[in-house]
């Protein structure tokens, strides 16, 4: 990596552990979850990068590996006591295994057919997550957090209260958020990243040179549900309940994929940058109508839903495409 | 060393789609490090065929069998991996990525690991002539490099068979007797088999041990060079009957 | 057993109704192969704006049809003008997106006009025919799903004669098969177009208002009836019109069924499960020819 890029990063690095420090002393926690959610979200597009941007197929549908990572890690907590992080990784395997069989048998269909698919998926989910019993159903799954002795049994269980909680959970989810970034560029610099990016040029010349698109593709998704497993832990542990209706929720699959598409698709730095503009946009606009009648009615969604559009009307690569920005790319 | 029969054996391949038979009975072999030209007037069903050996279309009837396995309803990449590579009639290059990425995608087909499949692709590179294009995208280049850029990802996955699909179209006369010479330098130094389909008669011709001929989905002559352009139903095929029938 | 035998009966005159819902996009949208995960949110529109008239103005949804269908017709020609038609030369993907934004923004919009409650068109023609009930070899048919069914096929056989029979659509066709060829001919491509997304999105749209007397109104109600469309169209194969009335009174059936054996939050799950299964076994559907 060049000099110029290594010292961007660690800057960026910096100002991203920094930022919440500054804040944490006037008291308001408010911009420590807005961080927050935007390295989820970041998270998460990284995440969808993988089907959507690099393997070229349109996944509507990855909330559900979101909800599975969710369930498991606090179904392990709630019986076992487990921590978060064993269930994270527990919540990882049990994404990626239920991805790979629902996934491979699909491969076989193209473009907005697979989309669809995993609308289909998403919608026979809904209903699963309602009524079954392992689960609590719709009733939601509370998660028991015992306050924590010292910082690391804090740490170890994710448990804070008080005016620490925002600031350790943006921590978490900035850690969580690099370490998708590392897998995302080792993934990028490997036979998988290769392969990923032939299915998305051209699938038909892509298996002419030996490469089975099912497996790749379903590997693909197989590292969105990772991602997303690890996003829905962290999320149902900072809501300290799991409920069917707020996991399987569109917005967490949508708003990565847009967060992605806005800031340039199939690019490493895409998601951070798209969920950079889009997440303020959101919580500047629920801060200025407040409580007012048009509070919570989704207009974030509609701006979004206009960008979107925009987006895909006239500059379809992204921002990190656009000219002037030739010095963030990598290719 | 493997069997010593044919790398390649059609046999009877018969291919429809819908009311039309592209393909009908159509029998032929390929002997390791034959250069077999595969002729024919258009619609014959020679792109098709081809379509039946790279795995991306299966017969309706008779087999395929390369190297004494049953292919015929193999996937493309399973067959890629046991050693046929091809180029398409319509050249398709990874376009959004660099020459030497659509390369090193071939080479990725033998090894894991991507430092090797780097080098591999540089020597490949250097072989077919693109080294010094390698940083260059695949949409950017010429046609005519945007030919040997296929050739040059097909012989990455270190095939036996090449299947060459109208590699010369569309291509000037310089460029198609460098592309020529080309084919002639993998022959000699990889040892392959090729199949050639070609519309030029003069670049066929001279570069075949044998010529097969297809019209209208079936198998017409199968033979040297020099038999085949006398052959009376070959002239027939591509002139119209009248003038088969002179001599 | 009269229990199933009345189920499939619902089915089938429910059928009737998704047939509408599917015909728009096996034939406009199949024969432009122009993508709309928003096709659903038309139907969506449909159904507000059904909602809308009858509890302000107090019209019947047999009325609102026509002022509703005008609407979204018009909305379905502003999106191919200023969305579509930009991204329809390039990546497949480019209009998924689009049509996903559209998707988001008309969801949205719906819900910053009229929250997300779920609402109910009362008092409609139709519900007051339903005291009124034909009775078939034991079999009962409500007269209300039976005229919309009978309404429903009635504008699904105009739409295939508009486009097998008449000038325009035969213009549709030969432009989705060569623009070039069909721009030499006088048509011109991008009217052609805006003309077809207006017509598809419309007929969803009306679809939407006689849906409206049977199911509640509330605008995350698209998506699924998206879905039910492309599994309809998936199981019927693009452009095949029997095929698409096949497969919708087949899913009208299937869904109807499901519900006697099983929850109704599975009620969809079926069918949805069936676009899947069709995906694997049998992707060019029963009728369609790949």
């Amino acid at each position: 990596m060049a000099a110029s890029k290594r010292i961007a990063l660690a800057v960026g690095l910096l100002v991203a552990l920094a930022y919440p420090l500054v804040i944490q002393a006037t008291g308001y926690t408010y911009f420590q979850t807005v961080g927050f959610l935007v390295f989820i979200y970041a998270m998460l597009g990284v995440g969808w990068n993988f089907i959507g941007g690099w393997a070229g197929q349109f996944d509507f549908g990855p909330c559900i590996f979101f909800a599975t990572g969710a369930y498991t890690a606090a179904l392990a907590t709630v019986h076992w006591g487990w921590s978060p992080w064993l269930g994270m990784l527990g919540g990882i395997v049990v994404s990626m295994v239920i991805c790979a069989v629902i996934t491979f048998p699909v491969t076989r269909l193209r473009g907005h057919y697979f989309a669809i698919a995993t609308v289909a998926m998403w919608m026979i989910a809904q209903p699963i997550g309602a009524t079954w019993e392992l689960i609590n159903g719709s009733r939601g799954l509370f998660i028991p957090l015992a306050p924590a002795k010292s910082t690391g049994e804090a740490i170890w269980h994710l448990a804070w209260g008080g005016r620490s909680k925002a600031l350790a959970y943006y921590y978490v989810a900035l850690l969580l958020f690099v370490l998708s970034m590392y897998l995302a560029h080792r993934v990028d610099r490997s036979k998988l990243g290769y392969y990923f990016r032939a299915i998305r040029d051209d699938q038909e010349g892509a298996e002419a040179i030996g490469i089975d698109s099912r497996v790749y593709k379903t590997a693909a998704r197989c590292l969105e549900a990772a991602v997303f497993a690890a996003g829905g832990v962290l999320y149902g542990f900072w809501a300290l309940a799991v409920f069917p209706d707020q996991v399987l929720e569109m917005n967490w699959s949508v708003l990565p994929m847009i967060s992605t598409v806005l800031g340039g698709i199939g690019r490493l730095w895409g998601p951070l940058l798209g969920a950079l503009i889009l997440i303020p946009i959101s919580q500047g606009m629920s801060a200025t109508l407040g409580a007012g009648p048009l509070a919570g009615r989704g207009l974030d969604v509609i701006v979004y839903g206009i960008i979107i559009m925009v987006v895909a009307a006239f500059r379809p690569s992204g921002l990190l495409s656009l000219p002037w920005a030739r010095w963030f790319r990598r290719g | 060393m493997a069997s010593a029969g044919p790398l390649l054996r059609v046999e009877r391949c018969t291919k429809q789609f819908g009311g039309l038979t592209a393909n009908r009975d159509v029998s032929l072999e390929i002997a390791p490090g034959e250069i077999v030209g595969l002729i024919g007037p258009n619609g014959a069903g020679k792109t098709t065929l081809f379509n039946c050996i790279s795995g991306h279309y299966h017969p309706d009837q008779g087999r395929i069998v390369f190297d004494g396995h049953d292919v015929s309803r193999a996937r493309p990449d399973r067959i890629c991996h046991r050693g046929v590579a091809r180029t398409w009639q319509i050249v398709r290059a990874f376009g959004r990525m660099t020459v030497l990425d659509n390369v090193i995608c071939g080479a990725l087909t033998r090894t894991n690991s991507l430092a090797r499949a780097e080098s591999r692709a540089l020597a490949i590179l250097e072989f077919t002539g693109l080294r010094g294009k390698e940083r260059e995208m695949a949409a950017a280049l010429t046609l005519a490099d945007k030919k040997r850029l296929e050739i040059t990802r097909a012989l990455a996955t270190e095939p036996r068979l090449l299947l060459l699909d109208e590699a010369m179209s569309g291509l000037t006369p310089t460029e198609t007797t460098a592309a020529v010479e080309l084919v002639r330098r993998v022959h000699a130094d990889m040892h392959l088999a090729i199949c050639v389909v070609e519309h030029v008669m003069e670049v066929v011709m001279p570069l075949s041990h044998r010529v097969v001929v297809l019209d209208h989905g079936e198998k017409i002559a199968d033979g040297r060079p020099e038999a085949i352009v006398r052959d009376p139903q070959v002239i027939a095929a591509y002139l119209g009957e009248p003038h088969g029938q002179r001599d | 057993m009269t229990e199933l035998a009345q189920a499939v009966v619902n089915g089938l005159q429910m059928g009737l109704l998704y047939a509408l819902v599917a015909v728009g996009l096996a034939i406009i949208w199949g024969l432009m192969e122009m993508v709309n995960f928003a096709h659903g949110e038309f139907m969506m529109l449909g159904m507000f704006g059904a909602w809308w008239l009858s509890s302000t103005l107090g019209w019947d949804p047999l009325v609102a049809m026509v002022p509703v269908a005008l609407a979204i017709y018009a909305l379905g020609v502003l999106t191919y003008s200023q969305l579509m038609r930009r991204v329809q030369r390039g990546d497949a993907f480019a209009q998924i997106f689009a049509t996903v934004g559209l998707l988001l923004f008309l969801q949205n919009g719906v819900v910053a006009l009229f929250t997300s409650d779920y609402r109910f068109v009362s008092d409609t023609v139709l519900s007051h025919l339903s005291g009124v009930q034909l009775s078939v070899l034991g079999i009962k048919l409500g007269v209300p799903l039976l005229v919309a069914g009978l309404l429903a096929f009635a504008l699904f056989i105009g739409l295939y004669l508009l486009v097998d029979r008449t000038e325009f659509g035969l213009a549709l066709q030969a432009t989705s098969e060569d623009r070039d060829a069909a721009m030499l001919m006088g048509i011109r491509p991008q009217k052609m177009f805006a003309v077809a997304w207006g017509l598809g999105a419309a007929l969803v749209g009306i679809a939407g208002v006689i849906l409206a007397n049977f199911f509640s109104v509330y605008p995350q109600v698209g998506l699924s009836f998206t879905v039910l469309a492309y599994a309809i169209v998936a199981l019927g194969g693009f452009g095949s019109i029997l095929g698409t009335l096949c497969a919708a009174l087949l899913v009208g059936v299937v869904q109807s069924v499901t519900v006697v054996y099983l929850p109704p939050a599975f009620k969809d799950a079926f069918v949805f499960g069936s676009y899947l299964l069709i995906g694997l076994f049998r992707p060019q559907g029963l009728f369609g020819r790949f």
